[in-house]
């Protein structure tokens, strides 16, 4: 059953390795961009999901990579390789210094906390002459959109394979003591600060490398596009979607809101948000524990399952 | 799990594979332009200039019989889709206009930088991009070939009305200047510094503010403590209403004039305003004149009533730029006699006709450059006031609030 | 120092209005439990109400607040009653998900009904102003002001002196205790998510004098309620009105003496550097 199931997944990146050679334009471009929110809503699985704090700061992760790419390309004219790395480092670095202060707060109030880092991130990039201020950087033009599916790719499996490894690792199993209950894990030995910034800088690797691919896919960007905190709300969505503290469920929220999304976009075009909002109140009313809790809850109990979960969770 | 993964892989290829066959409804009889603007979401309301513009422009060459290609008469196609102005969706949806609609040729969004990022796309794909919206130097400063500009630089948008001030009575002598940190409008008070130093004016008050940021008291306050002769103001629309409340709200009015580069042309923005628009100077590239001849319309006055009649409001520039982005693509097409985008592109490079929105012709760097004519808000009308000349006699000075 | 006074009384004015933006959402934060995404939009919403009462109904603005109020108290209550409650009980993150996915919804049908037009709620009044010692106040500011303290004000006062303030007020505390003292928990979170949205909508009423309505000011406003509410403890309402009030003084001070770009570095830094600093004083209940 175990080598069944590995067999499966191997099969699957192969087979979504193999798309851009077979596959449409249209398909790659929506790719790139669903691998990339795939990555961003797994680095958020990480910090929220298994960790149980509710960052709003990860699209800052999301937009130091994107500068630090921006910045090395457009700036000082390095090559990409350099520009992803320099994001990378910028993204963690953040991380190891932000992360002290702020996780000392819970709850809503690290989540507001998180969010004023991002506001004043955006702030201060806007103006910063080297970087552009809020005029945005210009990258240059490159024709590899293969290139970019299959890094966007290779991101995602590594986030998705550090998550495994999380769920059954001590470190994975301290961080589930953290979001259970943080004053016991605290006594139980667990070294809370040292758990809670790890997991917060792995989150940042993944966002900030996430963000410096797509710098350089999309050529122009600006403080407003960078560090945009509906992205990050989207991670939260999608994260919530698929089913929060598990290893797929992020992923397969997040290709299955992309694909919704997308697919509302170019097919019925002008109410395409109305229906994505629809869809939202839907999913939180019929699925509250996410996609992956759906398909398990209803193979058990079919439709019981629906009713079962409303009368846990109504008033 | 395993099973839905597999599902969902196998959905993937099976939608690789149905892709190719979707461009089907394009057929050789006729040419489809494609473009991705804002019909939903924080820049509807402009967006929809162009996705209205660009229609009624299809629909009206197609009524005189389409473009001519090679002897051959073909009828013009449009595809739109709505972005939600979400810049990254965007992008996407112009790869899929290009790849999987198979669209001819690309018309643009509105905003400098809803262009920068789509214009990219044609350039990847070496496929001209005609675009109506964007009027930041950025745009034109990346050497690309394949990307083309209807509005003029946004560098310029104060130089009429600079020389317009040196020939007022009484000559204003001290200014001052709010702009938006955004690229367009550094562009513009970047511009505007340089010539207000070469009209010899003082700059006593030079502020910059945060895009959409929605109090502006303080600025007003600073600005009324100066007491400069003019104010010039660099924004978004709804910037400007908020800017204009404000000032009459804090009784700030500068001594003699101030304008705008956005909203004093567009009828919703007088509508906001009701009277306190009044007095209010600004700019357009275009008027519905009667003297711009067109060959499709007839002349800017019919297109304006015609326009007026059939979306309930009144075209602006952004509306004109539209259908001059489509006529470019007829002009050139027809020149070119070939659908090659290599072929069009060197069209539409060398394209110089006269339209309702003025002389099309594009520099090298792939921008229009047409001048700004000056108009101010007398009685609730545009009235224009001075382009190279006067056309029409300024109401100036501008009283103070109290007294309006 | 005119100048000086000049911008301290800007800040006031824009605090006043600010705390009252942040009122409804901090009530329904600390009582319920939602952070209630869809606050901005409910704003907004009650700016449209009031814009076409003025408009079509030729009701004074400041009449037709009250009315607006009660629109959006039903709007609020059913809302609650009928959707909400089915899912409180679960994550909270996902109150979060569903006043998302409830702000896209109604921000689009803003849109459709409304269009994306500028609205200005602009009676003849709206720009006059009045000059004491050189600083100039304006009428329609302070009006909106005055109303944001007296909303504030009777809002303490029904959660302090009214028998189902205090309900609200267990049921922040504890549920099952409130279940004790005899209330019914589900009307008792229709009132005050109701209660929340009438505020919600006086906030819009006024801000549509003296600022602009469209379907998309909500999001901006949401952000600003979020720290605003955080900052003055939630369901206190006079913290709430402080919190705005230090807000809008911190925006007008920076935009004068530092820089208009930097408002927003200092009013974010200032929560973060407040929350990290001193949480526990400064929110009374981290």
């Amino acid at each position: 059953m175990k080598n069944l199931q590995r067999a499966g997944l191997a099969l699957l990146a192969v087979g979504l390795a193999a798309v851009p050679f077979v596959a449409s334009d249209t398909l790659v471009q929506f790719g790139i961009n669903a691998l990339l929110v795939a990555t961003l809503t797994q680095g958020w699985n990480i910090i929220g999901g298994f960790t149980g704090y509710p960052s709003f700061g990860n699209s800052v992760f999301y937009g130091l990579g994107t500068y630090g790419t921006a910045i090395a390309m457009a700036q000082l004219h390095l090559p990409f390789g350099v520009g992803l790395v320099a994001g990378g480092v910028l993204g963690v670095a953040f991380a190891l210094l932000f992360g002290i202060p702020i996780l000392r707060l819970r709850g809503p109030y690290f989540a507001i906390a998180t969010l004023g880092l991002a506001a004043v991130m955006s702030a201060i990039v806007a103006t910063i002459g080297f970087a552009g201020k809020n005029i945005g950087l210009i990258l240059p033009l490159f024709r590899g959109d293969t290139l970019f599916y299959e890094l966007s790719l290779v991101l995602l499996v590594a986030a998705t394979g550090t998550v495994a490894w999380l769920a059954r690792s001590r470190f994975g199993a301290g961080l589930v003591a953290i979001r259970e209950d943080e004053d016991a894990a605290q006594v139980m030995g667990i070294n809370t600060t040292m758990y809670k910034v790890g997991a917060l800088a792995l989150a940042a690797f993944f966002s900030s490398l996430a963000g410096g691919i797509h710098a350089y896919w999309i050529t122009f960007i600006d403080p407003g596009s960078a560090f945009d905190p509906t992205l990050n709300v989207r991670m939260v969505i999608m994260t919530l979607f698929g089913g929060p503290g598990t290893i797929f469920g992020p992923v397969l929220g997040s290709f299955v809101l992309s694909a919704v999304s997308e697919v509302l976009a170019s097919k019925v075009s002008t109410v395409a948000s109305l229906f994505y909002g629809f869809v939202i109140v839907l999913a939180v009313v019929f699925m509250p524990k996410g996609l992956l809790d759906l398909f398990q809850g209803f193979r058990h109990s079919g439709f019981r399952y629906f009713a079962q979960n409303m009368r846990r969770f109504r008033l | 799990m395993r099973r839905t993964m597999m599902v969902l892989a196998i959905a993937a290829v099976a939608a690789c594979k149905r892709a190719p066959e979707q461009g089907g409804q394009i057929t050789a009889s006729q040419i489809t332009l494609g473009a991705s603007v804002q019909l939903t979401g924080r820049l509807a309301n402009t967006g929809r200039y162009y996705g209205d513009g660009y229609a009624m422009a299809v629909e009206r060459i197609n009524e005189k019989g389409g473009v001519s290609v090679g002897g051959k008469q073909l009828k013009l196609a449009l595809k739109i889709l709505d972005n939600q102005s979400d810049v990254n969706l965007g992008v996407r949806q112009c790869t899929q206009l290009l790849t999987q609609d198979k669209v001819n040729f690309l018309l643009g969004p509105f905003s400098s930088n809803d262009a920068l990022d789509q214009s990219s796309v044609a350039e990847k794909y070496q496929v001209p991009m005609v675009q109506g919206g964007g009027a930041s130097s950025q745009i034109f400063s990346r050497n690309y070939k394949y990307i083309f500009g209807t509005l003029p630089p946004a560098d310029d948008y104060y130089a009429s009305t600079i020389k317009m001030l040196m020939k007022m009575d009484p000559k204003p002598k001290t200014v001052a200047l709010v702009a938006a940190d955004d690229s367009f409008d550094v562009s513009v008070a970047n511009g505007t510094r340089k010539l207000l130093k070469e009209a010899g004016l003082d700059l006593v008050v030079d502020k910059q503010y945060r895009e959409n940021n929605s109090d502006f008291s303080s600025i007003l306050s600073l600005a009324k403590s100066s007491d400069p002769d003019i104010l010039l103001w660099s924004g978004h629309e709804a910037e400007a209403l908020n800017f204009i409340r404000q000032a009459k709200s804090l009784g700030m009015s500068p001594k003699l004039m101030y304008a705008f580069t956005v909203g004093v042309p567009t009828a919703d923005f007088r509508k906001a305003l009701g009277k306190d628009a009044e007095y209010a100077f600004g700019m357009t590239p275009w008027l519905p004149s009667k003297d711009l001849k067109d060959d499709y319309f007839g002349d800017a006055a019919v297109f304006a009533k015609e326009y007026q009649q059939r979306f309930g409001y009144a075209p602006d520039y952004h509306a004109a730029s539209a259908i001059a982005d489509v006529e470019v693509y007829a002009k050139a097409i027809a020149a070119a006699g070939s659908l090659e985008p290599a072929k069009v592109r060197d069209a539409v490079a060398k394209v110089d006709f006269g339209s309702l929105y003025g002389k099309v012709k594009f520099q090298p760097n792939g921008q229009i450059s047409l001048p700004q004519t000056v108009i101010q808000i007398q009685k609730g009308e545009v009235v224009e006031i001075f382009a190279e000349d006067f056309l029409g006699k300024p109401r100036y000075p501008l009283p103070p609030w109290a007294k309006r | 120092m005119q100048l000086f006074a000049q911008i301290l009384v800007n800040g006031i004015l824009l605090g006043g209005l600010y705390g009252l933006m942040a009122l409804g959402m901090g009530l329904v934060w600390g009582v319920l439990n939602i952070v209630n995404l869809a606050h901005g939009a409910l704003i907004m919403l009650g700016g449209y109400a009031v814009y076409y009462l003025y408009t079509k109904g030729g009701i004074d603005p400041f009449a037709a607040l009250p009315i607006a109020m009660v629109l959006l108290f039903l709007f609020g209550y059913l809302l609650q009653r009928f959707l909400l409650n089915l899912i409180v009980r679960s994550a909270q993150l996902n109150t979060l998900l569903i006043t998302f996915g409830l702000d896209v919804v109604f921000v689009y049908l803003a849109q459709l009904l409304f269009s994306a037009d500028f609205r200005t709620i602009n009676p003849p009044y709206a720009g006059s102003n009045i000059d004491v010692g050189g600083v100039t106040i304006p009428y329609a500011q302070l009006a909106a002001f005055l109303v944001a303290i007296f909303l504030a004000a009777i809002l303490f006062l029904f959660l302090d002196r009214t028998r189902t303030g205090r309900a609200i007020r267990a049921t922040a505390q504890n549920l099952t205790a409130a279940r004790l003292y005899g209330v019914n928990p589900r009307r008792i979170y229709a009132l005050t998510f109701g209660t929340g949205a009438a505020l919600a909508g006086a906030a819009g009423g006024l801000y549509g004098v003296v600022s602009q309505i469209t379907p998309y000011i909500g999001v901006t406003l949401t952000a600003k309620s979020f720290v605003i509410a955080i900052l003055g403890g939630l369901d206190k309402p006079i913290g709430v009105i402080l919190g705005g009030l230090l807000l809008g003084i911190a925006e007008a001070m920076t935009a004068l003496y530092l820089d208009p770009t930097f408002t927003d570095i200092i009013s974010f830094g200032l929560l973060v550097l407040v929350l990290v600093a001193k949480p526990a004083q400064i929110l009374g209940r981290a």
